[in-house]
Formats: C-alpha cells, sequence, structure tokens
C-alpha cells in the first residue's frame, strides 16, 4: 500500500529517480553538480529523519517536519521507546488548478526510536515551531550518574 | 500495517561554488510545490525553522528568489544520531507569466512559506474595425 504521494505514482517515482540520475550524470559533464555529492541515504524509507542530542539528564530528539497539524501528529513514549506517528495531508487547491512541481512529500507517516536510557515518562515535553518538532525526555533518576565517594578507611 | 511509506529526502545542498549568497554555512535547496488557477500562481516551499523575520523574498524583472536564514541550532550535549542537517536556504525561479507585483502575498507559517503571485490583468483583446470602402 503505497500511501505517500508526490503527485505520481510508484513507477513514476522511480521514473523520476532514474531522470534525475541521468540529469546528474549530464550536468557533471557540464561541470554542474557532481552525482557523488549526493547522501547515501538521499532517499529513504525512514520518515521522518531525526537529529538526537543527549545531556547529562536528557535526550532531545528533533526533525523537520514542515506544514504539519499538531492534531495530525502523535508522540508516544513506551518504555525507552518513543514513536513519531503522523500524516502529512496535501494542501487544498481548487480544482482547476494545474500543478508545474509537486516536490513536497505528503502521506503518513510511523517512526519509532529505542534511546540508550531510561527516560521519566512525565517529564516529556513537545514543542513544534517553525515546522521543527523538538521532544525533550528527562532521564529517569536512577539512569542518572551519581558520584560514588571513596570511604577512608 | 505499512504506514510508514512516506519518502523521506535529504535535502539537497548547494555547492559552495555554485555562486550562491556568501553567507556563512550550509544552504539547502527547499523542496516546493506550485500550481496555477485562473488568476494566481501559487508557490508553497518547505522551509523548516525559517522564522519568519529571517525570510527574504525577492523578485526581480521575471527572477523570483527566496532565502530563508536558519540560525545556529542547539548544540548542548553530544549527537546521537544526525540524519538530517540544518541550514538556512535558497533557490531561484523563473517566472514566466506577466505577475501583479503589488498584489503578491507572501505567509510563513510552520515552516511553510506560501507565496500567492496574482496574475497580472490581461490586456483586454483589441477588435479592429474593418471600415467598407
Amino acid at each position: 500500500m503505497y500511501l505517500w504521494r508526490t503527485g505520481r505514482g510508484h513507477l513514476g517515482g522511480e521514473l523520476d529517480r532514474l531522470r534525475r540520475d541521468m540529469d546528474d550524470a549530464f550536468s557533471a559533464f557540464a561541470g554542474g553538480r557532481k552525482p557523488w555529492m549526493r547522501s547515501p541515504w538521499r532517499e529513504t524509507r525512514l520518515f521522518p529523519l531525526l537529529n538526537v542530542r543527549e545531556t547529562s539528564d536528557s535526550f532531545t530528539v528533533s526533525s523537520e517536519i514542515p506544514g504539519m497539524r499538531r492534531e495530525d501528529l502523535e508522540i508516544k513514549i513506551e518504555g525507552e521507546t518513543l514513536s513519531l506517528r503522523g500524516e502529512r495531508t496535501p494542501d487544498e487547491v481548487q480544482d482547476e488548478a494545474s500543478f508545474h512541481r509537486r516536490e513536497r512529500v505528503t502521506g503518513a507517516f510511523q517512526r519509532s526510536l529505542t534511546l540508550p536510557g531510561k527516560v521519566d515518562k512525565d517529564k516529556v515535553t513537545a514543542t513544534y515551531r517553525h515546522g521543527v518538532l523538538t521532544v525533550k525526555l528527562t532521564k529517569e533518576k536512577n539512569a542518572l550518574p551519581k558520584e560514588v565517594k571513596i570511604s577512608s578507611e | 500495517m505499512a504506514e510508514d511509506n512516506i519518502t523521506a529526502s535529504q535535502k539537497d545542498q548547494i555547492p559552495r561554488h555554485a555562486g550562491e549568497p556568501t553567507h556563512e554555512g550550509s544552504y539547502f535547496t527547499p523542496a516546493v510545490d506550485i500550481y496555477e488557477t485562473g488568476d494566481e500562481i501559487v508557490l508553497l516551499a518547505d522551509m523548516p525553522g525559517v522564522e519568519p523575520g529571517d525570510l527574504d523574498v525577492d523578485l526581480n524583472d521575471d527572477e523570483l528568489t527566496i532565502v530563508g536564514r536558519v540560525g545556529a541550532v542547539d548544540d548542548e550535549g553530544v549527537e546521537l544520531l544526525s540524519e538530517y542537517r540544518v541550514g538556512s536556504y535558497y533557490r531561484t525561479f523563473r517566472i514566466s507569466d506577466a505577475v501583479d507585483r503589488a498584489g503578491i502575498k507572501a505567509v510563513l507559517s510552520d515552516g511553510v512559506l506560501s507565496l500567492a503571485l496574482p496574475k497580472a490583468a490581461k490586456a483586454v483583446p483589441r477588435k479592429i474595425p474593418i471600415s467598407g470602402g
């Protein structure tokens, strides 16, 4: 079941990729962008892409998901696993509108991420600002590093 | 249930030698949708992280330029996973239709720029009367 839509079908997407590769080859000849400058994971099945940072007492997961309605975004934490789920819906356009370009992806997505440590479920905050989702998870108290004092005999 | 079928694309980075704006940091090409209705051309661009004050939209003759600057991001702690890169956005378009410049509307909301370019009123077709001689 294909839920993502870019204004083309599945095969269309493949052809598009092929065309892009050809374009790359030609532009490389013409002194333009070199194909090897492409990142190897330019297109993946994973959406959204995530950045994760860790501090001594928290994890911060951020993701660029522009144009989302807050109610279409679901964030869940179960144990050490954070799940993101949502749907990016296409903007409504008039029927007579003709598309010249359609590059912005839309569709349903689901992604989960297992964190390398326990977090306090009650201390998870999520903000969505300018199309960037930031989830901040506070580490569980027991998981926090504790200094061990050396006792003198 | 296969719901994770949306495709994530890594943003296209603009190479440094391509004559791009001389600002610090990386520039990416924003993904856009462009559609046309009877009376306007609408351009939607994904520019996550750009605040309304850091966006420039410029129409010079028939060249439309959009620039969105993204400032430094939080770099507290250590990086555990880095799947996407953060940077500014830059893209130019050639507008082939006559556009009513005064009526251009730009809205930036949740990281999506929505630009409405109303078409200029077409010259009224002139009928040339032919006099019989």
